[in-house]
């Protein structure tokens, strides 16, 4: 973000690139690119981001949803205009510190080499380009992966290569039932057979392969037996809000809604969990035909829900676990721009306060 | 959660003194406004030190009590807030001999302890998530950021006032220069902080979560606040932003602070959201 007392450095170019080049790197442009940033930022945190369009028409009206949808509020910070915000914004620092670097190494070297705080703002917005180039560059390059499963379950992750296998999973419980950790043992393996192994809990994933694994959260999972004349005809394992149905009348869907481990049954009739303990399990299931909800109801483990000649029995309810395994090859930059932000605006602020030296600098060089 | 019942009157005892210490102070720096002796300005400063003293046992009991950081919900944080506030403005006050601040500054103080009060304190066992050594540095940042804004927000109050006041009050605010000065030194180390939380609090979420920055609102309006009083820092140094406007726009970023912290935590989902 230029200063006023830089523009002669530019006095070679002019006319009508001269001036845009010149507006580019100015501190004025800036402004106005943080103030309409500013304007997204509060867009983007009061109106709920990534909604299907009937969220937004629903709940603005045709004219505002609509207008909102136009504007690509609902996504605001995917969308072209932000991400050309964001461009602009990179292209104003390097074309400001570009122009700035060799007023800043006279000014250095004027110094004696020993005022090193007139690199302070300087190294502040190189940090900052390198933030946000870093930040967009993690969002092409990071790769993502999610896989859910019980312990023993091996799944192959995404479209890494690998595959991931929960060897265990386990809620560490305080006396007061409240959760203390959550550890899944996980081994992954790639493509040529080899494996590692390791443990991945709330605030300590685990490293493998280019890939870190996060225990993300967890959840409860049922065996299905489905039976028809007293025949079994399929045995599933699904977890809350998946659902499961006879291959030879797939209309028939028992979806599995909720799971109270400790069942207990409030005044007004709601239904909660006592406990995270197996004292008095109960699924809360429905069943549909071609679409059509038929019934939805709770049901003890073990026993049987007929319909025709159909049964399903929900049992042996078990603990899964979803793991999402993150790569972000430009962590480390984004990590690196941070450490140059911070020690640019220490040495802008501390090393060599500016405030005292305002009006010397406004005089002799705007570099600082 | 369990916890030790002695030590949760100790920390009662010492909130509520800390309270009434920060009440005190306020009055005592109203009528040192008004007064010809100084000397209720020392027992409004020396009432907030006491104050400070209070407060600060009041966190470290919790904290022995919790087994942990006090600094994990409403209460804790806004507690820890007032405490940070306090504390830099004592500094601020010692370093430029600045009493009248405090008829600007201790009424925040007082209104951010009070809010604290009609938070929930019981103590409660931290979720995973949050039992996090960052969680230490994240928020110890945004306490001392935001106690430095909170004290530019006050001398802005003053900067901006400064003509209203009469007789031996207006004796005492310090030269415009000097109050622009304080301003500016303000914003500068609540802006290196902020930006210092920013930062570990991104470390942290890559740790928890995988992912350092998500467009969370709490993330969203800091990142707003920070650009605020990144604007107000370019066009001071810049542009020779002084003044009644450097002082309008302290007041703005401290609103923006204030939102970051109060109405993000209550009126947005998200992340942060204690709804």
């Amino acid at each position: 973000m230029e200063s006023r007392s830089t523009q002669p450095q530019t006095k070679s170019v002019n006319g009508t690139a001269g001036k845009l080049f010149r507006f580019l790197r100015g501190m004025p442009f800036s402004f106005i690119l943080l103030f309409v940033i500013i304007a997204a930022c509060v867009a983007g945190s009061v109106i709920p981001q990534g909604g299907a369009e009937s969220l937004y028409l629903g709940r603005y009206g045709a004219a505002t949803g609509g207008l909102i949808l136009f504007l690509q509020l609902d996504r605001v910070f995917t969308c072209w205009w932000f991400i050309a915000l964001a461009a602009l914004l990179c292209l104003n620092l390097i074309l400001c510190s570009v122009s700035r670097f060799p007023i800043v190494l006279r000014a250095w070297r004027a110094g004696g080499k020993r005022e090193i705080g007139v690199w302070g703002s300087w190294l502040t917005h190189l940090g900052l380009l390198l933030m946000i180039v870093g930040f967009a560059a993690g969002q092409f390059l990071s790769r993502e992966a999610v896989a859910y499963g019980i312990p023993g379950s091996t799944q192959p992750l995404g479209d890494t290569g690998l595959l991931l296998t929960i060897d265990a999973f386990d809620v560490t419980l305080r006396a007061d039932d409240t959760v203390e950790q959550y550890t899944a043992s996980l081994t992954v393996t790639d493509a040529a057979g080899a494996s590692r192994s390791g443990t991945a809990s709330v605030n300590h994933p685990f490293d493998a392969y280019g890939y870190s694994f996060y225990q993300d959260s967890m959840g409860w999972a049922s065996y299905v037996d489905i039976r028809r004349d007293g025949e079994l005809i399929k045995t599933d394992l699904i977890c809350t809000g998946e659902y499961t149905f006879p291959n030879d009348l797939p209309q028939l869907v028992l979806m599995f809604n909720k799971f109270y481990p400790d069942l207990v049954r409030g005044e007004d009739g709601s239904l909660a969990t006592a406990s995270p303990h197996l004292n008095n399990p109960h699924c809360l299931y429905s069943l549909y035909f071609d679409g059509n909800l038929m019934a939805m109801d709770l049901t003890e483990p073990g026993a049987p829900i007929p319909v025709h000649d159909y049964e399903f029995t929900m049992y042996d309810p078990v603990e899964y676990t979803l793991i999402v395994a993150k790569s972000d090859p430009t962590a480390w930059l984004v990590g690196a721009s941070a450490a140059i932000l911070l020690a640019g605006l220490f040495l802008s602020f501390y090393v060599r306060p500016w405030e005292q030296k305002r009006r010397k600098d406004h005089a002799d060089e705007p570099a600082s | 959660m369990q916890t030790n019942p002695l030590l949760d009157k100790v920390e009662s005892v010492a909130f509520m003194a800390a309270l009434v210490a920060y009440l005190i102070a306020t009055a005592f720096y109203f009528i040192y406004g008004a007064a010809k002796k100084d000397r209720f300005g020392r027992a409004a400063w020396l009432m907030l030190l006491i104050g400070l003293v209070e407060h600060t046992v009041c966190i470290v009991v919790r904290g022995v009590n919790a087994g942990r950081l006090p600094m994990t919900n409403q209460y804790e944080f806004a507690s820890a807030f007032a405490w940070g506030i306090a504390l830099c403005f004592l500094i601020f006050v010692k370093k430029y001999r600045f009493d009248v601040l405090g008829m600007f500054v201790s009424p925040v103080i007082f209104l951010v302890i009070g809010y604290a009060a009609m938070q929930n304190r019981e103590i409660h066992a931290l979720m995973p998530a949050l039992q996090s050594s960052w969680l230490g540095f994240h928020v110890s940042m945004a306490i001392i950021g935001y106690g430095g804004f909170g004290v530019a927000f006050g001398v802005a109050l003053v900067y901006l006032l400064r003509g209203r006041f009469r007789g031996k009050l207006a004796e005492r605010i310090p030269a415009e220069e000097t109050l622009d000065l304080i301003i500016y030194r303000a914003v500068a180390l609540g802006f290196l902080f902020l930006t210092m939380c920013m930062i570990t609090g991104a470390i942290w979420a890559k740790r928890a979560w995988g992912s350092y920055w998500s467009w969370d609102p709490k993330e969203t309006w800091s990142l707003i606040t920070w650009i605020i009083y990144a604007i107000f820092l370019h066009m001071r140094l810049r542009r020779g932003l002084a003044g009644r406007r450097a002082a309008l726009f302290a007041v703005l970023g401290f609103l923006c602070v204030i939102f970051t912290y109060v109405g993000v935590n209550t009126l947005l989902s998200g992340l942060h959201s204690y709804k």
